[in-house]
């Protein structure tokens, strides 16, 4: 057998010495042969296209129009909402099920009163992260109620807390079904990758169609968009669980059961924290964002505010948000990296009697909160800022705006951006042949990663194509790439700055530690004071929400470099940009590339919500389809935000080549 | 002698699609080169055809260089690695065939391992991970706890109860799992290269614990190693394993003194033969004469210390058991020893 494969070898190199060398040549160039084959392909399919649709914008020969249908689904959801035993039995228990645990939530924050509140939550984050962070708890809440807002941040931290609970849950077993079975985690892996690089608004329609607008549609969106890292890390943990320890564990005779739960989730303890931190941050980011389909609270307050340009108010709800934001991601993440920590002070201030001290000093507190029969925040301790924001506002809107000499204003500035660059950008891309967009798309994809990835991409454009939302998804992915453009040349820049200077990376560090944890919708706020409403706004905001993942991937990337291959480089007479240049750059290809991925799927989310504040496009659509109840308009627009999404991730997902050859 | 604990004959493992492996042993397959074998079927053969006894209270050591399949065979021996063909015995009882709860039992009370990365629970205490083993079987907190102080205490590290493994430097973590092997009082304690990831110097002192505790209590043991001279340290009885094969097996002085082929003779060209080999195995018999002159030294005496006698006499030195003289070693004779020359003419 084996001699015969060898021999057809040899004939095999023998008969066709030529075609091996070509063979060799483009393999030798792999992106050159992937290139050279798809314009193979591109000189049959293309004439055929163009002459069969025409060139230009998407053939209107090739759109399925799915208005109609959608919109009969919707009217029949609607119209069967309170009749249909699937509502009545199964979505209807699901419903009250959320109505009533958020209230329960709710009504138990507001039993406990100010005082009660703000001291559990300061003692829990000083048990769990410490004084400094405990500090910072006690301050933030103090801060919620002096800028009048603690009802509303009351709602909102009810509807965290039933959407973190349940995203918990559902997220843990879902990681422990794909963390022990090989083939649920093959099954899953895929699934929870793409949710992962979905804008949160293509979650809100789905949700909406069957449960209406109201807590338990944008409960459960959070739970939907939450859930993912949990799951995802539960698995991980359990899979990257120490293979020597299992086995040592085994061969002292361990049943499967005890292996679990002595060894496995004990060695997965910090991916369980990390994944528990992710899913509460992503949470406070969709329970803000929901206030578009009726979560209330805080990012109700906000939504209302931008939508009528009251800056003032929206920095009021929005600072609460980032208050909770920070508190919420310092306690967690110290959760983790205090694991296995030993447990140092007095005695009173670890193990149960610290918890027991906890409770005490809480019930205390709500005592005397209801002594002096306060529960919500009293009144005379309230400071109104929505006035002199606006004022300032004010202000900036006359003498920043506009006309400042030399510089100009940042209405200028964005008005010049809109004209320069969107404009341009946006009518370049609608004015491209259909076909070359998707051939663009494939030649990226499959330069960077398998044929598959390509496919993918190719299809998601297309789909977006049929769904006859081509020119305004053109619009959408003009924004994008204008922002990551941005994002990714100041980002580099500042990155390849602290990366070679401890002081610029000491400067920079407490400032992404802050942006990295504020949630999406927050961004808008600023930038709307700044540039007032539009497309460059929503482009503003989404650059400035991708900016700090992109630098902190792309210095650590870049720190991260082998330290011998630089001192080598070093000791052969290197300079500092050759260096860089030839050292660092090429040995970080890798984080390079990550911060790329990252920068788009972060600013295709923003560039979305950008819709609120005028940014037009799919995310437009999507506010426009809810608040117009017209479901249709807006699940196509969802529908065309994920295939946009896939497509950037696809495009720009370097990993995936690699991954297949280690499989 | 003593009746075997571990009985291995005609063990396989072949790793790949389960299907196809289990037709390699004994096939024509089985043959093939390692590349080959992989080309053709897509498996690996770890371990090839190998039979051993493993006596009680003896010291066994596998040794092998890395991808010798000598850690896949340890495991085998209580199938953390399921053998494909062959039988393994446990005083007489089928391994393969145990069911699950049969296996455990084994796994609990008669062969505990050692491992080369120590595998330790790292949120847990030293005291916790030495009782770790009692705890799974269903042990009283307190029983288990007593149990494991005492342990801790006699791998030396007493004092150390509280401390985490990553507290402690890679020495103590091996006697951490040293200790919770011993803790469950096994029959057998398997080592799979247990100080491969120590120091040299820390190395040493494990050796000599191993050394100490085997002599102390009389444990059989098994121990993989691709160290020669831990293997030549510690080992009663020592199998070399090349390519999942064993090529040879037999004492350490067997190993060194008459290599089977090419390959062993190679890997122990460098042992300083003078400490390994005995007088036995050096002597000529006596001229005539040369039987009631000369020191005396036991069969058993080893090359080297046969050498300081007959440089200080200055003559041949005889090899007495029971007074009756074997034979006798002169200059010639330990040189030849020394310089790895062939010996021509050995006593009986």
């Amino acid at each position: 057998m084996a001699s015969s494969a060898t021999a057809t070898d040899m004939a095999a190199t023998a008969t066709s010495p030529a075609r091996n060398a070509l063979w060799r040549a483009l393999t030798g160039r792999r992106g050159l042969g992937k290139l050279l084959l798809l314009a193979m392909i591109a000189a049959v399919l293309v004439p055929f296209a163009a002459s069969r649709w025409g060139s230009g914008a998407w053939p209107g020969a090739l759109t399925v129009d799915l208005s109609g249908p959608l919109g009969q689904a919707s009217n029949w959801i609607i119209d069967n909402r309170d009749t249909h035993p699937l509502f009545l039995y199964f979505f209807g228990w699901i419903s009250e099920g959320v109505i009533v645990a958020v209230r329960a939530v709710y009504l138990l924050l507001l039993a406990l009163g100010w005082t009660g509140v703000t001291a559990a939550a300061s003692l829990l984050a000083w048990r769990v992260a410490g004084l400094r962070v405990a500090l910072t708890a006690l301050a933030s809440f103090a801060v919620c109620g002096v800028l009048g807002m603690w009802v509303p941040t009351m709602q909102t931290l009810a509807l965290m807390a039933a959407a973190v609970a349940a995203s918990v849950v559902v997220g843990a077993l879902l990681g422990l079904a794909a963390g022990l079975s090989e083939r649920t985690y093959r099954a899953l892996r895929p699934v929870l990758d793409t949710m992962q690089v979905l804008p949160a608004f293509a979650y809100l329609l789905p949700v909406v169609l069957i449960f209406g607008i109201g807590v338990p549609a944008a409960v459960l969106a959070t739970v939907v968009y939450a859930a993912p890292p949990m799951a995802r890390l539960t698995a991980l943990g359990l899979r990257d669980a120490d293979h020597g320890v299992l086995e040592a564990v085994t061969s002292l005779g361990a049943t499967a059961r005890q292996r679990l739960l002595t060894a496995r989730l004990p060695l997965a303890r910090r991916e369980l924290l990390l994944g528990f931190n992710q899913t509460i941050m992503m949470a406070l980011s969709m329970a803000v964002i929901a206030s578009v389909i009726g979560a209330g609270g805080l990012g109700d307050r906000v939504y209302q505010a931008l939508s009528t340009v009251d800056v003032g108010s929206a920095l009021a709800a929005g600072i609460p948000i980032v208050l909770l934001a920070v508190v919420m991601d310092r306690t967690t993440a110290a959760a983790g990296t205090r694991i296995g920590e030993e447990p140092s002070g007095p005695r009173w201030s670890y193990g149960w009697q610290a918890w027991a001290g906890v409770a005490a000093v809480t019930a205390a507190a709500v005592a005397a909160g209801r002594a002096a029969s306060s529960l919500t925040w009293p009144g005379s301790w309230m400071v109104t800022i929505a006035a002199p924001v606006n004022s300032a506002v004010g202000w900036m809107t006359s003498h920043l705006y506009s006309g400042v000499p030399v510089i100009g204003g940042t209405a200028d500035w964005a008005g010049h951006f809109t004209t320069w660059i969107l404009d341009p950008l946006r009518s370049g891309l609608t004015a491209l042949p259909w076909w070359a967009v998707l051939l663009i798309v494939a030649a990226l994809a499959w330069l960077i990663g398998t044929w598959r990835t390509a496919l993918t991409a190719a299809v998601s454009m297309a789909v977006i194509g049929v769904l006859g939302v081509w020119s305004i998804s053109m619009d959408t992915l003009s924004q994008v790439l204008a922002a990551v453009a941005v994002t990714l040349a100041l980002g580099f820049a500042v990155a390849v700055a602290a990366a070679r200077s401890r002081r610029v990376e000491a400067l920079i560090r407490p400032v992404l530690d802050v942006l990295q944890t504020m949630p999406q919708f927050v961004y808008l706020i600023p930038v709307v004071a700044l540039f007032g409403a539009g497309r460059a706004p929503a482009v503003a905001a989404a650059v400035a929400y991708a900016l700090p993942a992109v630098i902190r991937i792309t210095a650590q990337g870049l720190r991260q470099v082998d330290p011998a291959a630089l001192e080598a480089a070093r000791s052969l007479g290197a300079s500092g940009a050759q260096q860089l240049r030839q050292v660092q750059l090429p040995l970080a290809r890798p984080a390079l590339l990550l911060a790329v991925n990252q920068g788009v799927v972060l600013v295709l989310a923003v560039v979305i919500i950008g819709g609120m504040v005028g940014g037009g496009a799919l995310g437009y659509n999507v506010v426009y389809g809810l608040a117009q109840g017209d479901l249709a308009t807006g699940l196509v627009a969802g529908a065309a935000i994920v295939c946009l999404g896939l497509m950037l991730d696809r495009v720009t997902q370097p990993s995936s080549d690699q991954a297949g050859k280690e499989r | 002698m003593s009746a075997p604990v571990f009985s291995v004959h005609n063990l396989w493992k072949v790793f790949g699609p389960k299907a196809k492996a289990d037709r390699v042993p004994g096939s024509d397959a089985a043959d093939l080169t390692a590349d080959q074998l992989r080309k053709n079927t897509g498996c690996t053969v770890a371990v090839r055809d190998v039979s051993f006894d493993v006596l009680a209270g003896e010291v066994f050591v596998v040794m092998g260089l890395s991808g010798s399949g000598k850690s896949t065979l340890v495991r085998c021996l209580t199938r953390l690695i399921e053998p494909t063909a062959g039988e393994i015995a446990i005083d007489g009882e089928d391994v393969r065939s145990m069911d699950r709860a049969r296996l455990r039992d084994l796994r609990r009370h008669r062969a505990s391992m050692v491992f080369q990365h120590f595998g330790l629970l790292p949120h847990r205490t030293v005291l916790d991970n030495v009782a770790y083993g009692l705890e799974i079987q269903g042990a009283g907190k307190a029983q288990r706890r007593a149990r494991a102080a005492e342990m801790v205490e006699k791998v030396g590290l007493a004092g150390l109860e509280g401390r985490r493994p990553g507290q402690l430097s890679g020495g103590q973590q091996q006697r951490v799992g040293l200790a919770r092997a011993l803790a469950v009082d096994p029959e057998v304690l398997l080592f799979d290269e247990p100080f491969s990831a120590l120091d040299p110097l820390i190395r040493r002192d494990m050796q000599e614990e191993v050394v100490r505790l085997h002599h102390d209590e009389g444990r059989t043991m098994v121990f993989i190693t691709h160290d020669l001279g831990e293997a030549l340290r510690i080992g009663d009885r020592i199998a070399l394993m090349r390519d999942g094969r064993i090529v040879q097996c037999g004492t350490p002085e067997e190993i060194v003194g008459s290599p089977a082929d090419d390959y062993v003779r190679d890997f122990v060209r460098d042992v300083p033969r003078e400490q390994v080999l005995t007088v036995r195995r050096a002597m000529r018999p006596a001229d005539a004469g040369e039987a009631d002159a000369g020191p005396a030294l036991a069969p058993s005496t080893l090359v080297s210390d046969a050498i300081e006698a007959v440089a200080r006499t200055g003559g041949p030195a005889r090899v007495v058991d029971g007074g009756r003289c074997l034979g006798v070693v002169d200059h010639e004779r330990l040189l030849a020893v020394v310089a790895g020359l062939p010996l021509t003419g050995a006593a009986a």
